[in-house]
């Protein structure tokens, strides 16, 4: 008998039904896509940062004092130490070697450039001092579990634009040249620069003019292995960039780890602060002194609290929206049937029993238009991620598990207050039509 | 004939507002409800964006100017400094002018002298970085002896900082001594500037700067400028989306209100219909009903949510959000207009034949 009530509610008013039905799914799309985006946005937010550049950098620990100024090093290549590029590897051994998204090393050397301008090399166009910044643009390192790892400066620093041509390839005699000096010294692609470095002599091609906003628009880019022929230090270079995604530090991270007990050095540990990063990082690459780049990891640090905290209350405010939306048209469908109530009543059903009834017949409905939102949502959810994040989220069992829970609370909530008052009514005036 | 109407309109629409009090108690809750959330996330928004931007410049300078030639020795007049605008687009540019030379230093603990990179900066202090603090054994409130040549300056060590930059190689002098050393007066390599707004403000910026100093070389700092842009746009984006989503899911919510409302309104309609009122008058009677109840919740609604924004804004940038004038009116037109758009199923009531209610049938 009660499931006929329920069934032939359904069915003699599919309307009215559809319409309630209607406003919580789509009250539930909207609640799913506000979780699904920002259960995703933290991650992508974290990899968004990650173009501000390298958080960590690299230096050897036994090197004298860099005489950098405006970013160019003004020591001589023989002086001061340099780290071995064998070890890089290593770095992607580490306890965190998945949070580490790139790294690039970095071997600067101070030379002479000239074009040629004939067929002789005897009248050069341009003669200029100039660096060339030996380093990786995309160069597969071999790890230990067999696997390559595509790593370079194109990750550490994508703010690194080629304005024309394409990255050298790491094995060839290849350059690409910042954009002021390309224009300075009238470098075009395709040219073949002529180094004079302090151990020898070697002719590059122009692949690519590169503009970075830095002091690498003034120099020449060239594979490490060239930079390390030039200075004649085979298998070593200067300065390593390593780019970590990290959790933002808290007072807890800030903390020397040699003053921590065994249990809280374990905790911070196995949270990915850049701190702690750097700690594993160095515990691997011996003789290297790993320093975390402040402003950039504080900076980052602080946004990323403060950007979570705001889309966590955005996505409350949608829930909020969402659940008040529901709340209000499931209220409004109990209110309606007043009069069905009170011939319930009429035919002695009690309060207990017509207040079962709806609620069933609600909750039905939130069970199957939270079911549709949650499609619907997860479609909204991919729309917005796209547009906004370019990628999707993927759609995630917690969230289908949160919304009918949501769905059949909100609806039981909204319809709690009109059938309190329903249980008041008297059939009598109700069927009078008063 | 309308002027004498019109007070008749009003009585008919006040009877219809203390009628359905239950009913339409639920419109305004739900309408004021999309107001509030609407208003909050609309100053927050506004807020966000601006506090975002000053976020942005703990990463900080994002505007170099430099000479024009990249060679060591080359320098710029301190001069140009008056000629930097004060302000961007209301928001504060603060700039730091840097002399940069390599110099002999000498602390008491060690005899020997260290090659060192010296930057004189026009915020004034004495500074060792941390890496140079090691090599020299400086410790705070040391005395620095810095020789250029037969040039002397000396200082005391405030601070020794560690940045991971290039100024942990570096020690830090007040910019007049610098120059002393350098015999540079009235010159700096280069000055920084920091300029908090929008990506396109610091492009114009940047533009404007560039021709006022047509002799040095202005451009931005694209590490940050670049993932800035980006985040800021993907942020502000994410806001814009939920303000439209919870509109059109406020206007759905008082539409379905409204769909009830308009079937128990056959009565009163059809009474209306019977003793002579056109269809269009009815309708309109209905639509000011609406618009004010959309004006209640509004007013009600955006208030509610310009506190609640204020709180919000404490909550997550440490500051309390600027209430700001003109999200109020925006939020209280926006919430008549869903008020209209969601009236929608009134429209039913127009095809109302009186005599068929008269009859009872549905």
């Amino acid at each position: 008998m009660f499931l006929r009530l329920v069934a032939d509610s359904f069915r003699r008013r599919p309307r009215h039904k559809l319409l309630t039905g209607a406003a919580l799914a789509l009250g539930m799309a909207v609640a799913t896509a506000a979780l699904s985006v920002s259960l995703d946005v933290g991650d992508r937010l974290s990899h968004e940062f990650r173009s501000l550049g390298a958080n960590l950098l690299v230096t050897p620990q036994a090197d004298s004092l860099p005489l950098e100024i405006g970013g160019v090093d003004y020591r001589p290549v023989n002086a001061g130490a340099y780290l071995p590029e064998a070890d890089l590897p290593k770095i992607k051994t580490v306890f965190w070697h998945n949070n580490i998204i790139g790294f690039a090393p970095v071997l600067e050397v101070p030379v002479r450039a000239w074009t040629k301008s004939s067929e002789t090399w005897i009248t050069p166009i341009v003669d200029a001092p100039a660096t060339v910044v030996g380093t990786w643009a995309s160069h597969p390192v071999a790890l230990s579990d067999g696997s390559a790892f595509s790593t370079g400066i194109e990750r550490t620093n994508p703010w690194w634009h080629l304005e024309q041509g394409r990255w050298f390839s790491d094995s060839a005699g290849e350059c690409v040249v910042g954009t002021k000096f390309s224009k300075r010294d009238g470098v075009k692609l395709g040219d073949t620069l002529n180094i004079e470095g302090p151990s020898q002599n070697i002719a590059l091609k122009v692949t690519g003019i590169i503009a970075s906003g830095g002091p690498e628009d003034d120099a020449i880019v060239a594979p490490l292995a060239i930079a390390q022929q030039l200075a004649n230090k085979p298998g070593q270079y200067r300065r390593l960039y390593v780019s970590a995604l990290t959790k933002p530090e808290d007072d807890f991270a800030r903390r020397s780890p040699g003053t921590m007990t065994p249990d809280e050095l374990e905790r911070w540990s196995c949270s990915p602060y850049v701190s702690s990063i750097a700690y594993s990082i160095q515990q691997v690459l011996s003789g290297a002194d790993v320093r975390v780049i402040r402003r950039v990891a504080e900076g980052e640090g602080r946004i990323l609290t403060r950007v979570r905290t705001l889309l966590g209350l955005v996505t409350f405010a949608a829930l909020l929206a969402a659940a008040l939306a529901v709340g209000a048209s499931s209220a409004a469908s109990v209110m309606e049937r007043r009069i069905e109530i009170g011939l319930m009543k009429a035919l002695g059903a009690g309060p207990g029993m017509v207040g079962f009834l709806l609620a069933a017949e609600q909750l039905l409905l939130a069970l199957a238009g939270g079911a549709m939102g949650y499609g619907l949502g997860i479609l909204l959810a991919r729309l917005v991620g796209e547009r906004i994040f370019g990628a999707a989220p993927q759609p995630s069992l917690l969230v289908l598990v949160v919304i009918i829970g949501l769905a059949g609370g909100v609806t039981l909530l909204g319809s709690a207050i009109p059938l309190r008052r329903a249980a008041r009514y008297e059939p009598a005036p109700i069927l009078r039509g008063e | 004939m309308m002027t004498a109407n019109r007070p008749m309109f009003w009585r008919i629409v006040r009877r219809l507002l203390i009628a359905n009090r239950g009913r339409l108690f639920v419109i305004v809750l739900a309408l004021s409800a999309g107001a509030a959330v609407t208003a909050a996330l609309l100053n927050v928004q506004v807020d966000a964006n601006r506090r975002l931007t000053t976020e942005f410049r703990a990463l900080g300078a994002n505007v170099i100017v430099a000479p024009r030639t990249a060679a060591e020795s080359s320098t710029l007049d301190q001069g140009l400094l008056e000629q930097i605008p004060a302000s961007a687009e209301g928001q504060r540019v603060s700039a730091v002018t840097y002399l940069y030379l390599v110099a002999d230093a000498y602390s008491p603990a060690s005899k020997n002298a260290t090659h060192v990179v010296v930057a004189g900066s026009s915020a004034a202090r004495c500074d060792a970085g941390a890496k140079v603090a090691v090599a020299m054994h400086l410790q705070v409130n040391d005395k620095l002896l810095v020789r250029n040549q037969q040039r002397e300056e000396s200082c005391r060590v405030a601070t020794i900082q560690s940045t991971g930059g290039p100024e942990d190689n570096q020690i830090a002098i007040p910019l007049d001594a610098a120059q002393r050393l350098a015999a540079l007066p009235g010159r700096v390599s280069v000055i920084q500037i920091s300029v908090a707004g929008t990506p396109r403000a610091i492009n114009n910026y940047i533009a404007d700067l560039a021709r006022r100093l047509p002799d040095a070389d202005v451009h931005g700092v694209r590490q940050f400028a670049e993932a800035e842009a980006r985040i800021y746009n993907r942020i502000s984006g994410l806001l814009g989306t939920t303000v439209v989503v919870v509109l059109i899911l406020t206007t759905l919510c008082v539409m379905a209100a409204m769909t009830n409302v308009a079937m128990e309104r056959k009565n009163d309609v059809g009474l209306m219909k019977a003793i002579g009122g056109a269809t269009r008058r009815v309708l309109r009677l209905f639509l000011a009903e609406a618009a004010i109840l959309g004006l209640i919740g509004g007013v009600l609604g955006a208030a509610a949510g310009i506190v609640l924004s204020i709180g919000l804004g404490k909550a997550v940038f440490g500051v309390a959000a600027k209430p700001r004038l003109i999200v109020y009116p925006i939020a209280v037109t926006l919430t008549v207009l869903v008020a209209i758009a969601s009236a929608y199923p009134l429209r039913r009531l127009a095809s109302v034949r009186p005599a068929s209610v008269f009859r009872g049938e549905a």
